[in-house]
């Protein structure tokens, strides 16, 4: 089986923002994976006027949000910097015992990578500055300017969601059959790891295991 | 043997999806139905059951609205398309202020603007060649197909809250305002095209199909893609104004006369918002039903197409048969039964008639054409009360409308609203006075007191003036209740119902207008006040 990969749009966010835009989209993503018998949650952001659908599922939830807790704290150790998060769905197979493993296996049939450039305020920068002087008169053009990126983000985060939309469209032959019972199917979540090498070698050993990957830009 | 089997299996899937499609959409943009739908949901969540049509698509949305049924019926055959149009109805911009009202000058409200803001096409196109699987792929293919319907599904609600139609649906929803825009609803087999000039502004979304061996399901949307075309706010308040110089007041001359009734000063009906009196100019409204929507069709028909999901349930269990519609005092309609397989073929447009008056045709409601007979009979409910006179050397005497004085300041008894006043008075717009979006809810529900029998008498002769209005209504909503497709923000027959006891606090509708002398009761100013300082 094939695993199809979708490298989303990259958005450039706010320390402060990360965590809505995450669950944003990693409950979408999730949600049209979650084929099993759910209650749709709808869930209105307070950054943005967007609306997204949850599965309803409260273990789901509180999975996700602990991975974004981890991801906001690597990003607080790795500022500026362009980060990825993996969101994988995979099957498990059961290995033929072997002398090294008896271990199951994933296969992955689908992969997400949820692209991320958290940026800092300026004005944030330069107040934590001993020796710069607080900018102390935001103005109408601060105000403009912080609606105007707001807007920008919101848009952008609104084509995120219509690419997953058309990626689960497009793609629905490599989904596996649903079990019964089953609400989601397993599930995977990498975020960058205290090395960028480690994250890396992950990356590359679930190439290696899933196959050769569809990329989709 | 097999195979019939499973092109059973498959058609069942198609109509659970359109119903599905159908429900999902419905309850994303029809404000009234998505709070009789909350409310449901609620009890639902307490007591963590689900329904047989939750378990369809994996998808728990609550119960179905009643007018899905009668729908489903409709639009049985799988192999016309299903077309909804999500309807924009706009009404100008309205003054806020107390005095435009009665202002001669003051520009009136305009028509209700309706523009389809979205357009939802359901189809399911039979190839020209069926290829017949065998047996076990016959299984798997059904259960594939099942599969990428609950995908699509999934999609398809995300969707639906991205489109900039949600954000209306969302204001309207809200309990807090009432806007001077409504969201309603048109199902039918077939469509109008767009104007090229409606085309320019519409942006089109195509899902991709799910493909079976018998037939290809495909949903598309064509959208407005943006809406801030529109000048949709909500309704202004009216500022709290005490009206000092009103008829009786110390400081007002008691013969002076008051202006005319082309000034609209005897206005008869106080708008509760600062809305405009309706223009002379028909409502055109669109006759959104298809002909399946009528409640006296009955649902049992539909459960031949209805079974229990596939394989990923347990057993199958019996569709539930849904309970006959019922009208708008909850009696059962037995009889109602309308020749509508006939009106689908002889109809471009589906249209139904309104449950009282079957055979009226859905023409143009009289109410804006200039007066508002539902909210001037609303007036006239109010019961008279007595005003004390001035001591300007007279006698002093109480007005009392019981009284045998024969004094013209007696308020007359209460009556049917002439229609002569009916052309006269001002009128605020229809939209206003739904302003509480409770009572929008409720059904069958009658005023007390002393407007019972009047509202009878209304809603008899509504049925026979207002049955447009009605089949209209009804269609947008497809609820047996009056009125239910609209939020509060528009008039329904409903909210003049309830809203008797004082949304129009009084009526001087039968007072002579010839009468140089103008009584206002003092129940209108307690209400006023009342509304104004709640």
């Amino acid at each position: 089986m094939n695993c199809e990969v979708c490298q989303l749009k990259e958005l450039e966010v706010e320390h402060f923002e990360i965590r809505e835009v995450l669950r944003c989209i990693l409950h979408t993503i999730v949600f049209h994976r979650a084929l099993g018998l759910v209650r749709p949650k709808d869930v209105d952001l307070e950054l943005f006027e967007i609306t997204y659908v949850q599965c309803g599922d409260v273990e789901l939830e509180k999975k996700i949000d602990e991975k974004i807790d981890h991801f906001i704290s690597w990003v607080e150790k790795h500022p500026n910097k362009k980060s990825q998060i993996c969101l994988s769905f995979y099957e498990v197979k059961s290995k033929q015992p072997s002398w090294f493993t008896n271990k199951t296996e994933r296969l992955y049939w689908e992969q997400w990578y949820v692209n991320l450039n958290v940026t800092q305020h300026p004005k944030h920068h330069s107040s934590k500055s001993h020796h710069t002087k607080l900018v102390v008169d935001p103005g109408e053009s601060a105000t403009e300017e912080r609606s105007c990126r707001r807007a920008m983000v919101e848009a952008s985060l609104r084509e995120v969601l219509f690419q997953i939309i058309k990626f689960v469209n497009e793609k629905k032959d490599h989904v596996p059959p649903i079990s019964e019972g089953v609400i989601y199917f397993p599930y995977e979540i990498t975020i960058p790891s205290s090395s960028d090498s480690a994250f890396g070698m992950d990356m590359i050993k679930r190439m290696l295991h899933s196959g050769h990957p569809t990329m989709l830009s | 043997m097999e195979m019939d089997r499973e092109s059973g299996k498959l058609e069942q899937i198609v109509s659970q999806f359109r119903s599905k499609i159908l429900h999902v959409i419905l309850d994303s943009r029809v404000p009234s139905l998505h709070h009789h739908h909350h409310q449901q949901q609620q009890e639902s969540l307490s007591h963590s059951r689900v329904r047989k049509t939750d378990k369809w698509f994996n998808l728990v949305l609550g119960d179905r609205p009643p007018a899905l049924e009668n729908l489903n019926f409709s639009l049985r055959n799988l192999f016309d398309p299903m077309v909804i149009d999500i309807i924009l109805v706009h009404r100008g911009s309205c003054s806020s202020s107390v005095d435009n009202l009665y202002s001669p000058s003051a520009p009136a409200a305009g028509p209700a603007d309706e523009t389809v803001i979205e357009r939802w096409v359901v189809q399911y196109d039979c190839p020209r060649f069926i290829a017949t699987p065998s047996g076990a792929d016959a299984s798997v293919s059904y259960k594939k197909i099942y599969k990428k319907s609950i995908i699509l599904l999934r999609s398809l609600y995300t969707q639906m809250r991205l489109l900039p139609a949600y954000r209306i649906f969302k204001q309207l929803s809200s309990l807090s305002q009432t806007y001077n825009f409504d969201l309603v609803y048109k199902v039918s087999s077939f469509s109008h095209p767009f104007s090229r000039e409606e085309e320019s502004g519409m942006k089109e979304y195509i899902f991709a199909p799910v493909e079976a061996l018998s037939g290809c399901l495909s949903v598309s949307v064509t959208y407005r893609a943006t809406l801030s075309d529109f000048n949709l706010e909500p309704l202004v308040s009216l500022p709290p104004k005490i009206i000092t110089d009103y008829v009786g007041s110390p400081t007002t001359d008691p013969m002076r006369s008051f202006p005319s009734s082309d000034k609209g000063a005897h206005a008869t009906s106080f708008p509760l918002r600062g809305a405009r009196p309706p223009s002379s100019s028909p409502f055109q409204r669109p006759h959104s039903w298809s002909s399946g929507f009528h409640r006296g069709f009955p649902s049992t028909k539909t459960q031949s197409l209805a079974g229990s999901p596939p394989v990923y349930r347990t057993s199958p269990k019996p569709y539930d048969i849904a309970s006959p519609p019922t009208d708008l005092y909850g009696n059962r309609i037995q009889n109602q039964r309308v020749s509508t397989l006939q009106q689908v073929t002889a109809y471009d447009e589906y249209k139904s008639s309104p449950p009282f008056s079957p055979s009226a045709s859905p023409s143009t409601p009289s109410y804006l054409s200039g007066t508002n007979p539902l909210l001037t009979r609303h007036c006239s409910e109010t019961a008279p009360v007595t005003i004390p006179l001035p001591l300007t050397g007279r006698s002093t005497r109480y007005l009392s409308p019981n009284s045998s004085d024969p004094s013209r300041h007696s308020l007359p008894p209460l009556s049917p609203r002439s229609s002569k006043h009916d052309a006269s008075s001002q009128e605020s717009p229809s939209g206003i006075r739904s302003y509480r979006k409770i009572e929008a809810l409720r059904a069958g529900e009658s005023p007390s007191g002393l407007s019972n029998n009047y509202s009878a008498q209304k809603v008899v002769r509504d049925s026979k003036d207002d049955s447009g209005r009605f089949s209209a209504l009804l269609s947008s909503s497809g609820s047996p209740r009056i009125g239910f497709s609209r939020s509060s923000s528009r008039l329904s027959f409903q909210d003049d119902m309830d809203d008797c006891e004082f949304s129009c606090p009084f009526d001087v509708d039968d007072v002579d207008v010839s009468d140089s002398s103008r009584y206002i009761p003092y129940s209108f100013f307690q209400s006023l006040c009342l509304y104004c300082f709640p």
